[in-house]
Order: C-alpha cells, then sequence, then structure tokens
C-alpha cells in the first residue's frame, strides 16, 4: 500500500474533472498550509491569502501531476514558492508584521458567516477558543490508550505500524484507536458547531 | 452513516486505507456532503492537537478556494491524459516489449529445437508404413495378413500403432517450456505455439489432414478384406 495512496484516489479523481475532491484535498490540508506559509509571512490574512493562491495554484497545475512525489510535498512546494514570490513582490520581510485588518471588518457587505470564519474576528476568535477547548477537553477525557494513539498520530506524525511498534499492539489496534478517538472528539465538536452559531450570532 | 465507513474514512485521512478502498471512498467523499464535513473536522481535531492556527470548523481557506475555482471549469480528463499519457505510453509498452521478446525467443527457441531434432528431414515423422514384410495376426484365428508390397493396393492390413517422434527435445519437454515462459508472451501467441504442438504430437490431432494420416496405400482402421 503506498503511503499516499488516499491523497492520489482524490487526485485522480479531481484529474477526471472532479471538484469536490479537490474540496477534501483542501479541507485536509488547510491548517498545515497556512502554519507552513506562517514561516514566511507573519500576518494570518495574508498567510490564508497565500495559502488560497497556492491552492489555486495546483489545482490549476494537477493535470501535471504525476504522483512521483507525495500530494502533499507537492502542494509544499508549491505553497513555499508561493509565499516566497509574494514576499519578494511586496518587498516585505518575512517576519514584519504590519497589516490593519480593520478596513475589511468595516466592509458591511462583511456578513456574519465570514465574520464568524474569520479566526482573527471576535466572533471568529470565541468560536475558536470553543472549538480549541472543546477538543482538548474531549482528548483529556480520553482513554490512555485512544489519547496516546490520536497524539502520536497528529502530533507526532508516526505512521499507524510506527504506532503498533511503540504501543505493542496490532495494527488494526490502532487503527480502531485512532478512529474511536476522533469519534469521540467529533461528537463534542459537533455540539459545539451546531451551538456555537447561535452563540457568535449574539455578539453580532 | 455505520461504523465501518467512519473508520474507512480515519484510516484514508491517515493515508492508511488500502487502495482499492481509497478508490471506492474518495468517490463518496467527493460528493457526500457529511462525509466531507466529517471529513474537515477530523482536520479541525488534528490542527488542534498541532496548536495550529486558524482553527474554524469550515477552515480559514476551504471556502473560499471552493469559491474561487466554481467559475474555473473542471479539469478535463483528455488534459489530464496529455500529461500522464506520456508517462502511461512509457508504462504501457513496456510489458508489451517484454511479452513481445519472450514470445520471439520461445518461438526461435522451438523452431531451433526442432530443426536439430530432424536434420534433413521433415519435422513430422509420417507413421510408418507398413512394413514391406509386417505381419499382422488377426484374430479368431484366422491367417495373419501379410503387407506384400506397396504395389498390392488391395491389401487390407492393420495398421501398426504410430511410432513417437524421433526428437532430441520430447514434445512434452517443449510444450512445458512453452508453458513456463507463457507468462511472459502474448496469450494469442501462446496459443498458436501450444495448438502448433499439440497438433505435430501424434494421437493428439484429430484432424485428417494431421501427421497422423496414413499414408497412400494404408486404409486406416482397415477391416480385413472379405475375399
Amino acid at each position: 500500500m503506498s503511503a499516499d495512496e488516499s491523497d492520489l484516489s482524490l487526485v485522480r479523481r479531481v484529474q477526471r474533472g472532479d471538484k469536490g475532491a479537490f474540496d477534501a484535498l483542501v479541507l485536509k490540508y488547510q491548517h498545515k498550509l497556512v502554519k507552513l506559509v506562517m514561516r514566511y509571512v507573519r500576518n494570518p490574512a495574508e498567510a490564508e491569502d497565500i495559502a488560497q493562491e497556492a491552492f489555486i495554484k495546483a489545482y490549476r497545475a494537477l493535470p501535471q501531476f504525476r504522483g512521483d512525489s507525495a500530494f502533499y510535498t507537492w502542494l509544499y512546494r508549491i505553497a513555499i514558492n508561493t509565499a516566497k514570490n509574494a514576499v519578494v513582490s511586496r518587498d516585505r520581510s518575512p517576519i514584519e508584521y504590519n497589516v490593519d485588518r480593520n478596513s475589511s471588518d468595516s466592509d458591511e457587505s462583511y456578513d456574519m458567516q465570514g465574520r464568524m470564519r474569520d479566526p482573527e474576528t471576535p466572533e471568529g476568535l470565541v468560536l475558536t477558543d470553543e472549538i480549541r477547548s472543546t477538543v482538548n477537553a474531549a482528548i483529556d477525557s480520553l482513554p490512555e490508550d485512544l489519547r496516546t494513539a490520536i497524539v502520536l498520530r497528529e502530533l507526532e506524525g508516526l505512521s499507524y505500524e510506527e504506532i503498533a511498534a511503540a504501543m505493542s499492539c496490532p495494527v488494526g489496534t490502532v487503527r480502531s484507536r485512532i478512529f474511536r478517538a476522533r469519534e469521540a472528539i467529533d461528537r463534542r465538536l459537533r455540539e459545539v458547531f451546531e451551538g456555537g452559531l447561535g452563540r457568535a450570532e449574539e455578539l453580532g | 452513516m455505520n461504523e465501518e465507513l467512519d473508520s474507512q474514512l480515519s484510516a484514508m485521512f491517515d493515508n492508511e486505507l488500502p487502495g482499492a478502498e481509497c478508490e471506492l471512498l474518495a468517490r463518496r467523499l467527493s460528493r457526500d456532503g457529511d462525509l466531507k464535513a466529517r471529513w474537515g473536522r477530523y482536520a479541525v481535531i488534528g490542527a488542534v492537537i498541532r496548536a495550529e492556527r486558524g482553527v474554524t470548523l469550515e477552515g480559514p481557506v476551504a471556502g473560499r478556494v471552493s469559491a474561487a475555482l466554481s467559475s474555473e471549469p473542471a479539469l478535463a480528463a483528455d488534459e489530464a491524459g496529455q500529461v500522464s499519457g506520456r508517462a502511461s505510453a512509457y508504462r504501457w509498452w513496456q510489458p508489451l516489449a517484454g511479452a513481445g521478446l519472450a514470445a520471439g525467443v520461445a518461438a526461435v527457441s522451438i523452431f531451433w529445437l526442432r530443426s536439430q531434432a530432424l536434420p534433413g528431414e521433415s519435422h513430422i515423422r509420417v507413421p510408418a508404413m507398413v512394413a514391406a514384410n509386417s505381419t499382422v495376426a488377426l484374430p479368431g484365428g484366422q491367417p495373419a495378413l501379410q503387407n506384400t508390397s506397396a504395389t498390392a493396393p488391395d491389401s487390407f492390413v492393420v495398421p501398426p500403432v504410430p511410432q513417437r517422434r524421433m526428437m532430441v527435445v520430447p514434445a512434452t519437454e517443449l510444450a512445458d517450456y512453452v508453458v513456463a515462459h507463457s507468462a511472459y508472451s502474448w496469450p494469442v501467441s501462446r496459443g498458436n505455439l501450444l495448438s502448433a504442438l499439440m497438433v505435430s504430437e501424434p494421437g493428439t490431432s484429430s484432424t485428417p489432414g494431421g501427421s497422423d494420416q496414413p499414408a497412400p496405400g494404408v486404409q486406416g482402421n482397415a477391416v480385413p478384406n472379405p475375399k
């Protein structure tokens, strides 16, 4: 089994004209990509712009992707090049942080949904904080074996096989533990999502 | 959604799902909004654990990317094929060339072995003509019939059991050779070679024109002349 088979199956679908499969790839890697771009630009809004541009470039270049490397490696290269070009073209220091978000926030057409999605707005920050606290609380309440498995996977980036070796259990058990950990956290997350919208709207 | 599907989704998210299952789930994922939302929440969970910025349920850029690409045409299959076609073109002829080479080697070997086996003769040994002086005993105590000569066309004899061809390499070994190399040859050519061997093998052909056809003057399955 290829380590990148999951991504490749989605990539092939995009190459055959299935845009929905690209949404799944964006959902999966958007956080990582923003974090990566933040090494070059410290402004979160600019990082998101660059990440968005990188995703669009990747989509347009996807017909040239042959699967010789992992998709995320290819995507990260595009993002890094996009970030470097952005830094050069705007003649900014990579560590500079000097962007005023008030101009965009004051736009009356900026709807509530947009404000909630934006982690820099008060509504977005409330929701983001709630997401963080909910996920962290859910992780803390997990049984030890589930918590260890999900943390080794998400934080350390270990493969199932490596986790199985670390936890002295079969790979199938690792898969089950990670799945059950995600399900437990996801249940709490959905509650926040359903209640979070109402709370955030009250702030507006 | 059932638990098995969710388990598959979790494994696919980690790039730990077998390829065949990935293909099916990717198709469903691209169309199923609920499944995609769950997929997105899995990403959020990972981002929170890694303490990444901009963690929102819908993600910082997903909606914007989707909106930006909504006006763009979907990637055409032929467009993707132009690029991947070069790679695939490179890939498809490799087994073809290998198969052709293997079939060629097998064919040359067969002809060479046969030419070595019967120098100066036809590769098919005609079933022995009834020897000029062969005598065949008939059941029932009847007088034995004697094949006096080929010039006595009215004589009826029971043809002897065809003798095996005299070859350096027996046909069975030759067939084994072809079968052993069949994995590298085209099914059509493989079939032709095996058919040729079977036809040329004495006693295996059911066609009257095969190598087991009796020589002129000798009646196959002859019965005694009542005269």
